[in-house]
């Protein structure tokens, strides 16, 4: 763990707190002004309410929209704030969308890796291979 | 025998002249003439006494004329006594024959003598007479009785008519003290029932009067309502302008939102060199938060605004639907009130001629009690000289029948 400040975007699905790296975000849309095949609606998050916002990544190329209810603003938390998942949780959950934890004012959150978490979705909605 | 005789002379030249009694012979004649002038018929002179021969003859002639005056008178008297006993005769029977009663017979009388002959038929036509009168009493004592009985009888029933007569006068003269109580009573409230129309009239006046302001009112509020409705309809659409306005500004605030999350990313990508510029994008954001905050007050407000709109829009309907029916009502009540008021006024101007009339009643009502105690009074009088009536024909009646029955004592056939 280093001593530089990781750089974290917070945001709401439901009225669940979640938070994501910046790095991994490209930007943040309006769900009115993106088209319907790049939004994910449902992800292991939860289902969004108002379905306002949505986290805008990169997924092999292609941009994909996570939807979210709000995106409460960024936040730099020193860098031991983040801790990754204990090797015995992450080989139970066995999904590479949950990265870790972070103390965001010393409230532990679930740090989401989004492109991971879209990439899950997407899989699971392609048909099977023949 | 002038110069003889001092005889008395009734000339009136010698009436002062005191008499000279005769003397001597002569005084003698003059005394025996007096005698026979003074009824004394028997006595006689002796004319052989009487030297003087004329005197001697004069006394014979007198003598002889007392000898014939004695005769006369004799048989005067004796006719005297004869017509005597048949007027007694007469007189007698026929106090006779009147205390029998019997007028059939004639009278017949014991002494015939032509000077009873007028007295015979005098009676004769008294009897006649008498017989006439007993018959014409007897018819009319007959007639007396029947028409006295029907006198009685008309007497009675007239008494008997004039109690039943008196008794309706007096039940109508009660009746009639009672329909005056009645017609004052009846007055009094036809003068009562007049007022109570005149208040009544005057109440209903003044009802018309508050229609016709309620009317007037209801007009107001049915234009006061069509004002409001106006003011409601420009203030919906400038809400909904204002909706619209807002709707824009939250449009804004949320690209605005959007930007600043986006400048802040951008800000936390370039690390420390960026900080600014987040420090910058976070206000930015704070910022338009808050823009949407107040806009989402203002949609809160514009849709409370838009219910209260909606609300009085609603009441405004009501209003007029209340102030058109409230016109309606008014209308129909108005129509109501101006039947009542005709119908009140017919029935005060009847109520004031019934007191008119009434108090005529009562006045006319008065007049015929006062008539009706004058009859009353008139009758109770009636009533007495009825059974006075009745007396006197019961009265009648009986002399009637004495006299029939004294009557029937005479018998004349």
């Amino acid at each position: 763990m280093s001593d530089e400040a990781a750089q974290l975007i917070l945001f709401q699905v439901a009225t669940s707190v979640f938070a994501t790296a910046v790095r991994d975000v490209v930007r943040i849309g309006s769900v009115r002004e993106i088209g319907a095949d790049e939004l994910v609606l449902d992800s292991a998050l939860g289902r969004p309410y108002s379905r306002e916002r949505g986290i805008v990544v990169t997924l092999d190329g292609a941009e994909r929209t996570l939807v979210v209810d709000r995106v409460l603003g960024t936040r730099s938390v020193p860098a031991h704030a983040v801790q990754p998942l204990p090797a015995f949780a992450a080989a139970c959950i066995r999904s590479g969308a949950l990265a870790g934890l972070v103390l965001v004012d010393d409230v532990p959150m679930p740090l989401v890796d989004i492109p991971n978490l879209v990439r899950e979705r997407v899989d699971r909605a392609a048909p099977p291979p023949p | 025998m002038s110069d003889t005789f001092d005889l008395d002379d009734e000339s009136p030249a010698q009436q002062p002249r005191p008499a000279r009694a005769p003397r001597g012979e002569a005084g003698r004649l003059v005394s025996f003439l007096r005698g026979i002038a003074e009824g004394r018929l028997d006595d006689r002179l002796d004319s052989t006494s009487f030297e003087d021969l004329a005197l001697r003859a004069v006394a014979e002639q007198a003598n002889a004329a007392a000898a014939r005056a004695a005769a006369d008178v004799k048989e005067a008297r004796q006719r005297v006594e004869l017509v005597t006993t048949g007027v007694d005769e007469a007189i007698e029977a026929m106090v006779r024959l009147v205390i029998e009663g019997d007028l059939s017979g004639t009278l017949r009388l014991g002494v015939r003598d032509a000077a009873l002959t007028p007295l015979i038929a005098g009676v004769g036509q008294v009897m006649e007479t008498l017989k006439k009168f007993v018959n014409e009493i007897r018819e009319a004592a007959l007639q007396l009785s029947t028409s006295s009985a029907e006198v009685l009888a008309a007497a009675t029933q007239n008494e008997s008519s004039t109690s039943a007569q008196a008794s309706a006068i007096h039940e109508t003269t009660a009746t009639m003290e009672e329909l005056k109580g009645a017609s004052h009573q009846i007055a009094e409230n036809a003068q009562m029932v007049a007022s109570i129309a005149e208040q009544t009239l005057s109440g209903a006046r003044t009802g018309e009067g508050a229609i016709k302001s309620f009317m007037s009112s209801m007009e107001s509020v049915k234009r006061n309502a069509v004002e409001v409705d106006d003011a409601i309809a420009k203030l919906s659409k400038r809400v909904e302008r204002i909706g619209t306005v807002v709707e824009v500004i939250d449009e804004i605030a949320d690209r605005s939102d959007l930007l600043a999350l986006n400048a802040a990313l951008e800000g936390a990508k370039a690390g420390e060199a960026g900080r600014g510029f987040s420090i910058v994008a976070a206000e930015m954001r704070r910022l338009a938060e808050n823009v949407m905050e107040s806009t989402k007050e203002i949609k809160n407000l514009i849709t409370e605004i838009r219910e209260a709109t909606h609300a009085a829009k609603e009441a405004s309907d009501g209003n007029k639907r209340m102030a058109a029916e409230g016109e309606k009502l008014g209308g129909n009540a108005m129509q109501s009130v101006s039947g009542i008021l005709s119908g009140i006024q017919e029935t005060s101007d009847a109520a004031r001629v019934i007191h008119l009339a009434t108090q005529q009643q009562r006045t006319a009502t008065e007049q015929v009690v006062q008539s009706m105690s004058e009859i009353e009074e008139v009758t109770r009088q009636a009533q007495a000289g009825s059974k006075q009536a009745t007396g006197a024909a019961s009265e009648l009646t009986s002399l009637a029948e004495r006299l029939a029955n004294l009557v029937k004592r005479f018998k004349v056939a």
